[in-house]
């Protein structure tokens, strides 16, 4: 029982101890404190790399080591790696820094030590001495794994004359992660891609390689000497390693890629040589007027869209430049057409293509002819000068001359086109040619340099234009709306039209010449009007006593509701008293009061 | 209540009688500069020409036919980026100048690279008007189609009758056309990142700082368009292989 409890205690302090060490780092373990470094080879070529490897052994989480300079290598972080290992109760921490170092140069080179300051105290790796040498470039020597080569198309082109940079890479195993430089320089040479790499297998002195091959063209652009810099392969050669598992009838499924095959990885530089280049200088024997640099094969054809067309129609002249070489330089101007059609250039198109290792294409210009003058035209041949480096000669190709009938329009309307020599010389084979070009003259019309500023003023002229419409189909769609209802709903036709009716009448009434007693019978019944408008009644019999109920009815104040009731009951009275005292004005202007509150409460 | 609106009635009176004069004046002292700035350029002294043209812009004159004039100022003097400049300032406000077109074709003719203003993307050819119109007439278009749909919204309420649905339903769809054409345009036209180099030689770079690899070089008058703007640089692409950054100070906008 109490072997059982020691047991258990020391299995809690292990625990403990573990936990503790996890969370306090940079506690010192059972290992004293110190910095290695190591790599994986000491001798090496200019293809190969280095890992050197950092460690810091007895504290966990350690700052980063300072490097000792390495100026003649290429340095790239690898990433960090922690270990912990517990061997006879004693704990063994390490963290290894890994960098690829890429030499630069060939020789001896002493990689020195690693620096780490940890609470206070200075901690130093050893020195290591690594000797690089050169590389072999070119054929393999046997059994090579893998290797590089690039060639030339020709080493003595001409000026702008296409140059086809090859670049190979031979292989018998496998390769991951490739990342191809094919450095150039854009002062002394343009390039252009030759598509997709190709793939194809080839045997060296019996020994079957994979090969993969990339083009580009490069077009001089300088006379002289001019170098392709190295290409540079970087990627990672994957060897089989075969141990006991040979013998282990499931071997080859370990082999295979989804076991996890046991391979092996071999980071590698492949450079190539450099290559010279002598650019030779286009002849200056025998080059034609208007030669444009262009260097190849070309072909040139010229196609009119409507040979027959009326005074004022269009119709498109294509001019096609086909061939290889340089052609995505060519440029034409405009075809001199001695002034017989106005000239609407259009944007060139270009659509390469590519003949084995030749860069071509074809590159179409489009005019659009409008001619001034009606008969018999002719589209005469155009030129188009290059330099065939094959014959080293220069060479010119021409179109053929088009015919074209222009017939007088519909209406035979003068062509109004503002070009020298158009309208006045109709049909006459004018021989006036375009000596020179020049921009067109200033504008002098002062009326139009009116300031276009996007100003206050004009933003709210802009505000009122944009707003105004809709402010007017408001005030308008209220009104046409009234105007509906007015049309369609009587009882509220009756309604708005009450008041004017009545005061008009009230006022018609005090001007009028009539009797006492009409002018009380006809003053109750425009009121009594009034009120059965108001409130839609069916004609004008009405007691005073009923209009009374009726305005209540409607929630007419109870002040006005008398004072209606007073003055129509006073009209009664005075309608049946015998004596009469004539036209009564107050009574009128107590009305017309009367019937505006009544309006208002409306 | 009535003084006030008697006050603001004066007010308006003053302003209507008082606007015309002052601006008259400065109209005045503008067209005689214009006057001068022609006489100049016909007396073949361009750098007095474009010295004037200049202040006039400075002075807030905005005028297609003044940029023109300038561009034309400066191809005298042998300037062909900054008259490419002007001229597709000019094209902004005369976009269907012919005479315009032609000094522009002549100007960038000239040019080493010749590089030609950008097409415009999709919405350019989807919207194809607008490339004809300037921002200002697509505001008159959109004033006269907005009139007309609030005009046929009227009359529909008025007379109620199917002839004047259809009439409605076809100016509001004209009316969401401008709209949005308008909208573009103005977007694009504020966003206007078309340059001109106006060095003689830039280099174009890898990355934002001198020291970084030249990947291509422009030349004087060549139309770039800058995608981004950091640090005083500006990232251009003239086409897919042809990106990079060029230094701000060399172009001109």
């Amino acid at each position: 029982m109490n072997h059982h409890l020691q047991k258990k205690i020391q299995v809690w302090v292990l625990f403990c101890a573990l936990i503790f060490g996890v969370t306090f780092p940079g506690a010192v373990f059972s290992e004293d404190i110190r910095l290695s470094t190591t790599v994986d080879k000491n001798q090496l070529t200019l293809e190969d790399s280095i890992e050197l490897s950092v460690t810091v052994h007895g504290v966990r989480n350690p700052p980063m080591p300072e490097l000792p300079p390495l100026s003649d290598f290429r340095v790239r972080s690898r990433g960090t790696q922690s270990s912990t290992q517990i061997i006879n109760s004693s704990m063994r921490v390490s963290t290894t820094h890994k960098f690829l170092l890429i030499p630069k140069n060939v020789g001896s080179f002493k990689i020195g030590s690693a620096v780490m300051k940890l609470d206070g105290a200075i901690y130093k790796s050893d020195p290591i001495t690594v000797s690089v040498e050169i590389s072999k470039p070119g054929r393999p020597s046997i059994n090579e794994a893998a290797f590089t080569e690039t060639s030339v198309s020709k080493t003595d082109p001409f000026v702008n004359e296409q140059v086809v940079y090859t670049f190979k890479f031979f292989r018998r195993v496998g390769a991951r992660n490739l990342n191809l430089s094919m450095p150039y320089d854009d002062t002394l040479f343009r390039k252009e891609d030759m598509g997709k790499a190709k793939r194809y297998s080839q045997v060296i002195n019996g020994i079957a390689y994979d090969v993969h091959e990339v083009s580009i063209a490069l077009f001089p652009l300088k006379a002289g000497t001019a170098v392709i810099p190295s290409s540079l392969l970087e990627l990672d050669l994957i060897y089989r390693t075969r141990g006991n598992r040979q013998r282990d009838p499931f071997s080859k499924f370990y082999e295979d890629p989804f076991f996890g095959a046991p391979v092996q990885s071999d980071h590698k530089y492949l450079s190539t040589k450099q290559i010279e280049l002598n650019i030779r200088p286009l002849p200056e024997i025998g080059k034609p007027k208007g030669f444009n640099n262009l260097t190849g094969r070309f072909a040139i054809a010229a196609e009119l869209g409507k040979t027959e067309l009326e005074a004022g129609d269009t119709t498109t002249l294509t001019l096609t430049v086909s061939g290889t070489g340089n052609i995505m330089d060519v440029t034409l101007p405009e075809p001199n057409l001695k002034g017989q059609f106005k000239i609407y250039p259009d944007q060139p198109t270009f659509k390469q293509t590519i003949h084995g290792t030749q860069i071509g294409g074809e590159k179409t210009f489009k005019f659009a002819l409008v001619p001034y003058s009606t008969g018999a035209q002719t589209i005469p041949s155009i030129k188009l000068s290059y330099f065939d480096p094959e014959k080293n000669t220069y060479n010119t190709v021409s179109t053929r001359p088009i015919n074209l009938t222009v017939r007088p329009g519909v209406i035979d309307d003068k062509l109004n086109l503002v070009q020298p020599g158009s309208v006045s010389a109709p049909q006459s084979g004018s021989s006036i040619s375009i000596l020179a070009r020049d921009i067109l003259p200033i504008h002098t019309n002062l009326a139009d340099f009116e300031n276009s500023t996007f100003s206050k003023t004009r933003q709210f002229a802009y505000a009122t234009g944009l707003l105004g419409p809709i402010v007017i189909y408001f005030f308008a769609a209220g009104y046409i709306r009234y105007n509906h209802r007015m049309k369609d709903d009587i009882s509220y036709s009756r309604r708005q039209g009450a008041y004017n009716i009545a005061k008009k009448k009230l006022e018609q009434l005090s001007s009028s010449h009539i009797d006492s007693k009409d002018f009380m019978k006809d003053f109750s019944q425009i009121f009594r009007e009034y009120i059965g408008n108001k409130l839609n009644l069916q004609g004008t019999a009405f007691t005073a006593k009923e209009l009374e109920e009726k305005l209540n009815d409607n929630d007419y104040k109870q002040e006005q509701i008398s004072a209606v009731r007073r003055l129509l009951e006073k009209c009664e009275a005075m309608q049946y008293t015998p004596v009469t005292t004539g036209k009564d004005n107050e009574l009128i202007a107590e009305s017309l009061n009367l019937l505006s509150q009544l309006e208002k409460q409306a | 209540m009535k003084i006030h609106l008697k006050t603001i009635l004066w007010a308006v009176l003053f302003l209507f009688a008082s606007a015309p004069n002052s601006i008259s004046a400065q109209d005045e002292d503008i067209s005689l500069k214009i006057v001068r700035a022609n006489e100049s350029y016909h007396e073949k002294d361009y750098q007095s020409a474009a010295k004037l043209f200049e202040e006039l812009i400075e002075q807030g004159q905005n005028n297609g036919y003044l940029y023109y004039n300038l561009g034309n100022s400066y191809m005298r003097l042998g300037k062909t980026g900054h008259a490419i400049l002007n001229y597709l300032r000019a094209k902004l406000l005369l976009p269907r100048d012919e005479n315009l077109d032609a000094n522009l074709r002549y100007a960038i003719s000239q040019t080493t690279d010749q590089l030609h203003p950008p097409q415009g993307g999709f919405l350019s050819g989807l919207i194809f008007w607008m490339k004809s119109i300037n921002l200002n007439e697509h505001f008159q278009l959109l004033i006269m189609i907005n009139f007309l749909f609030w005009s046929a919204s009227i009359g529909l309420l008025y007379y109620r009758k199917h002839q004047w649905l259809i009439v409605k339903r076809v100016t509001l769809g004209f009316l969401l056309l401008i709209l949005f054409s308008t909208g573009i345009k103005y977007y694009l036209q504020s966003e206007q990142r078309t340059g001109v180099i106006l060095a003689n030689k830039v280099d174009i770079k890898s990355d934002k700082g001198i020291q970084d690899i030249t990947l291509f070089q422009l030349h004087e008058g060549a139309i770039i368009s800058a995608n981004e703007e950091n640090d005083g640089w500006l990232r251009i692409s003239l086409d897919e292989d042809k990106t990079g950054w060029i230094s701000k100070k060399f172009v001109g906008f």
